[in-house]
């Protein structure tokens, strides 16, 4: 009977290890559950200002034509403009190229980058840099830490155009 | 003599008998223990598949709750990659008629395809095309062909059925045209807005 006891007392040990076992492998599952669905469930995350508008927004923006000339054409874009600015010429009527190409810069980024009211843009830079300083800075609302950026280099000059776009 | 032998005999017979009861119940307790372990291992199969089944509904039940924003999300994503690629497209792009920059648009070549939209409407998928200068900042003026000659526009309106609900994504493209003064030409670009809109029923 002693024995029997015995073998019983050993019997329920056995049970309690496996109940823990079992408790175990359920902890683990509903672990590797819960991670399977936080990562599943969750929303990819809304861009306010994806990097191809900025790319495509420089792009465009240096091919923009201007209403200033010189000897070579009645109309220079803004990528021609650029360097004319930083070799200090002057238009055909005699305007001076950066005040032109400021102006000019400055309408174009105010129509294409509103940051009035609740739209998501709070502001944006625009830098020209020639031999990597800072020559024209154009700036507009708030710097914040959520910004999207892209740099272009014109070639010539080692000119850059860098613009920056805060959300 | 031989009455201690038979009492020896007798009482050897009782611990044989005594032995193999003990050895029986112990057989049938034995028993009862592993009926006892498969109906309790019957018990905890069923527990865990249904474990596993409500969790599968729920998952699923979650999945299909989110299946109609899923939809508009790859609309929207699709609608994004679109208007990417539709600047450089050999149907829009300016090609080396322009100084072959990237994000370039031939108007002249929109305007054609204005022309013929109707072969081209579902080829796309998108439900709205639009390009619209935005420097300088002027009240909307839809083209025509009379109008995009004489310059004085500046919405084109490629395709343009109503569809509500989705944004519709944008990207800056530059609208480049040849303009003559005084019989010289010289390629006037000007920087617009590329805006695509994507047909949720059709694609996605």
């Amino acid at each position: 009977m002693k024995d029997v006891n015995k073998m019983i007392l050993k019997k329920s040990k056995f049970g309690q290890e496996e109940m823990i076992g079992f408790g175990l492998i359920i902890v683990l599952v509903a672990v590797i559950l819960l991670v399977f669905l936080a990562f599943s469930l969750r929303n990819p995350v809304k861009e306010n200002v994806e990097s191809y508008e900025i790319e495509g927004f420089i792009s465009a923006l240096l091919q923009h034509t201007t209403d200033c000339g010189n000897y070579r054409t009645f109309h220079l874009s803004i990528r021609e403009l650029i360097i004319d600015c930083g070799q200090g010429e002057v238009c055909l009527d005699n305007r001076d190229t950066c005040e032109v190409l400021n102006s000019t810069l400055s309408g174009i980024l105010e129509q294409g980058w509103k940051i009035s009211g609740n739209r998501p843009i709070k502001g944006y830079q625009l830098k020209i840099l020639r031999n990597d300083v800072v020559d024209q800075v154009i700036q507009k609302g708030n710097v914040t830490t959520s910004y999207k950026s892209h740099m272009q280099d014109l070639g010539k000059s080692s000119t850059q155009v860098l613009f920056t776009a805060y959300y | 003599m031989q009455a201690m032998v038979n009492k020896m005999r007798g009482k050897k017979g009782q611990l044989k008998t005594k032995k193999t009861g003990s050895f029986l119940a112990f057989n049938c307790l034995k028993s009862k223990k592993a009926q006892l372990k498969i109906q309790q291992m019957a018990f905890m199969l069923m527990a865990v598949t249904l474990f596993f089944a409500l969790v599968g509904m729920f998952v699923l039940a979650i999945k299909f709750s989110g299946l109609k924003e899923t939809a508009a999300t790859l609309c929207e994503e699709n609608a994004m990659m679109l208007v990417t690629k539709l600047a450089n497209s050999p149907e829009f792009s300016c090609g080396e008629a322009f100084d072959g920059e990237t994000n370039c648009i031939d108007g002249d070549k929109i305007m054609m395809l204005k022309e013929n939209i109707d072969a081209y409407e579902d080829f796309w998928g998108a439900s709205n095309i639009e390009i619209r200068k935005i420097y300088p900042a002027e009240a909307e003026k839809v083209c025509d062909i009379g109008t995009y000659q004489g310059g004085d526009c500046n919405t084109i309106r490629l395709i343009s059925k109503n569809v509500s609900g989705f944004d519709d994504k944008y990207n800056f493209v530059s609208l480049c045209r040849k303009e003559y003064i005084d019989g010289d030409m010289y390629d006037k670009c000007e920087i617009a807005r590329l805006s695509v809109r994507y047909n949720y029923n059709e694609r996605c």
